[in-house]
């Protein structure tokens, strides 16, 4: 019978123990302006800790991802021109490869009902898996990757911190970097501002008239609050002979996909140059240009496009202008978006 | 003290007696991957009935959502039965459902491949994991059935044959609901896999690489139940 106690306060003693080992998680608040929708994700099988977040961070700046250590999700997507690669039309990768199309920019991606420019991703967790196995972009595998990070103390002790576990799996990898990339969520631009009365929103005559100017002529694809329909559309450019992209069609094998690609959102566009799928156009300026008098006929045009958009050359710079109140300061030096030094 | 506990051994013997005399049987089944009847193996030759000589290097894919219907029609969908079959890896032939009984007479439906639920649920885990090589990173999705391999007969590098067949969007859909009657009188139950009826249709000098979701990829998924000898 005494022994049956001895056991017991034994057992009553690892347990309370145990108690101590757990780990506390901090929550992290995935927080958006009320009168926005509802976003797309849903976020169940996220821890939605601040460790799990802190880990899709670390994942996100680390080259391990890649097959020699070289190229990170970052080397594409920096944080200050809104998480796309400036300055290079199309994006390249591992070994100095040049891929087919320009990087897109990451933020509100909770609201994307689909990924890439031709939408061949259906869901935010599986994002990861084209750069990874792309040959011009990672050329690596989630085999290998999931390799390397169990062998990798700093990132057992990471994943131990998000699942009490340190083994490194497939899936986990890859809802530790949704949990990063989901969390970039940008909704502080003077624009937001103005719709929501606030201060440092107050608009100027010329704003007001250039957001005017998009509601009439370009916020039917480019859609408020988000800046996009997450719709695909050909909105008649010259087929690139170099590249001969189809888009959409190359996803669904559907004809009338031909030339479709992506709307992409216009927030922090002043920063996300150069712009189109293939990054033909450095500056907004040539944007206007091919939406003016560029469009190209097809059968696939976006109906939208159909008749001409017609801008006197200061309707144009009223455009300009109000599109310059999409860029968000907050989002695009907001430190927790950084690379993690301090963590 | 000693009298109760020689109470309680009564009681679970007897529990065990009843048990192994009722009718239930656990659900346990191996398959068994043959080439005309022959036990198939890695990198040996085959010959198909198109006359084409064949090694096979891989050949895996998915049986995934058991379900068990009673006799008397109720049915009983496992949990997270999902299974990644290497044909070339001798455990994972072994399908243990070491929770799950069932009658003679009973029947088991399951998937041979993923269903669209799945393909469009984000990162799922265990056999599901991205990181098992059965899964489309340019297109989501997963291939639900991958055979590769050799013949002089394809004109490809190395003379390589590669099915790799999935695809869960309409009219392509390539995901097949399958069933048989549990009636075998031995356990575990085996389930003849006759990868032969795959060249069936097929003649491999024309066609020896479908790496896409397609029309292509959906006329092959249609014969995959006839490999099982189970009933669409």
């Amino acid at each position: 019978m005494n022994r049956i106690k001895t056991y017991s306060i034994c057992f009553v003693g690892i347990f309370i123990c145990c108690g101590f080992a757990v780990i506390q998680h901090k929550e992290v608040l995935f927080d958006y302006p009320e009168y926005w929708p509802k976003p797309a994700y849903d976020f169940s099988k996220l821890s939605m800790t601040e460790e799990e977040f802190q880990l899709g961070r670390h994942l996100f700046y680390d080259p391990i991802l890649s097959r020699d250590n070289t190229i990170s999700c970052a080397s594409c997507h920096l944080q200050a021109t809104g998480f796309t690669h400036v300055d290079h039309d199309l994006s390249h990768g591992i070994d100095g490869n040049i891929g087919t199309r320009n990087s897109m920019t990451l933020m509100n991606l909770a609201w994307s009902t689909s990924f890439m420019w031709d939408g061949g991703v259906n869901h935010i967790e599986v994002q990861a898996l084209a750069p990874i196995t792309s040959e011009d972009e990672m050329d690596n595998s989630l085999e290998a990757i999931v390799e390397k990070l169990n062998a990798s103390e700093k990132y057992k002790t990471l994943f131990y911190r998000v699942h009490n576990d340190s083994v490194v799996t497939g899936q986990k990898t890859l809802l530790a970097l949704t949990q990063f990339v989901v969390m970039l969520n940008s909704y502080n631009s003077k624009y937001d501002k103005y719709i929501r009365n606030e201060a440092g929103g107050e608009f100027t005559a010329q704003e007001k008239n250039g957001l005017e100017l998009f509601r009439t002529n370009c916020a039917s694809c480019h859609k408020e609050p988000l800046f996009t329909s997450q719709d695909f559309k050909n909105i008649g450019l010259a087929v690139d002979t170099t590249l001969n992209d189809f888009g959409r069609m190359g996803i669904t094998a559907n004809k009338s996909d031909s030339l479709k690609f992506k709307v992409p959102t216009l927030r922090n566009i002043q920063f996300t140059s150069p712009y189109m799928h293939d990054g033909r156009f450095e500056t907004l300026q040539e944007v206007l240009q091919h939406y003016t008098t560029g469009i190209q006929q097809s059968n696939t045009l976006a109906p939208e496009l159909k008749n001409d958009i017609l801008l006197t050359p200061n309707e144009r710079v009223d455009l300009l202008v109000f599109l310059r109140t999409l860029s968000d300061t907050d989002f695009l030096f907001n430190k927790r978006f950084n690379y993690p030094n301090n963590y | 003290m000693k009298k109760q506990f020689f109470h309680l051994w009564l009681l679970f013997f007897m529990g065990f007696l009843l048990m192994s005399y009722s009718e239930e049987k656990r659900l346990h089944i191996i398959i068994q991957p043959q080439f005309s009847s022959e036990r198939v193996a890695e990198n040996t030759w085959y010959v198909t009935e198109n006359n084409d000589s064949i090694q096979f290097s891989k050949l895996r894919f998915y049986l995934t959502n058991f379900e068990i219907e009673k006799k008397d029609g109720t049915r009983y969908s496992i949990p997270d039965s999902n299974f990644l079959v290497d044909v070339f890896s001798e455990e994972t032939l072994q399908l243990k459902f070491p929770d799950v009984s069932y009658a003679k007479g009973d029947e088991l439906l399951f998937n041979i491949g993923v269903e669209k639920e799945m393909n469009t649920a984000g990162a799922l885990a265990g056999a599901l994991d991205p990181s098992n090589g059965m899964y489309w990173s340019w297109q989501s999705g997963y291939i639900n059935f991958k055979l590769e391999g050799k013949s002089p007969s394809c004109a490809s590098r190395k003379n390589k044959f590669q099915f790799h067949i999935g695809g869960y969007t309409a009219p392509y859909e390539t995901t097949k609901r399958v069933h048989f009657i549990l009636n075998a009188p031995n356990e575990p139950i085996t389930l003849p896999l006759q990868i032969d009826a795959f060249f069936k249709n097929i003649q491999l000098k024309d066609e020896y690489q479908i790496m896409i979701p397609g029309e292509k990829a959906s006329v092959i998924a249609a014969t995959l139940p006839k490999l099982f000898s189970v009933n669409e």
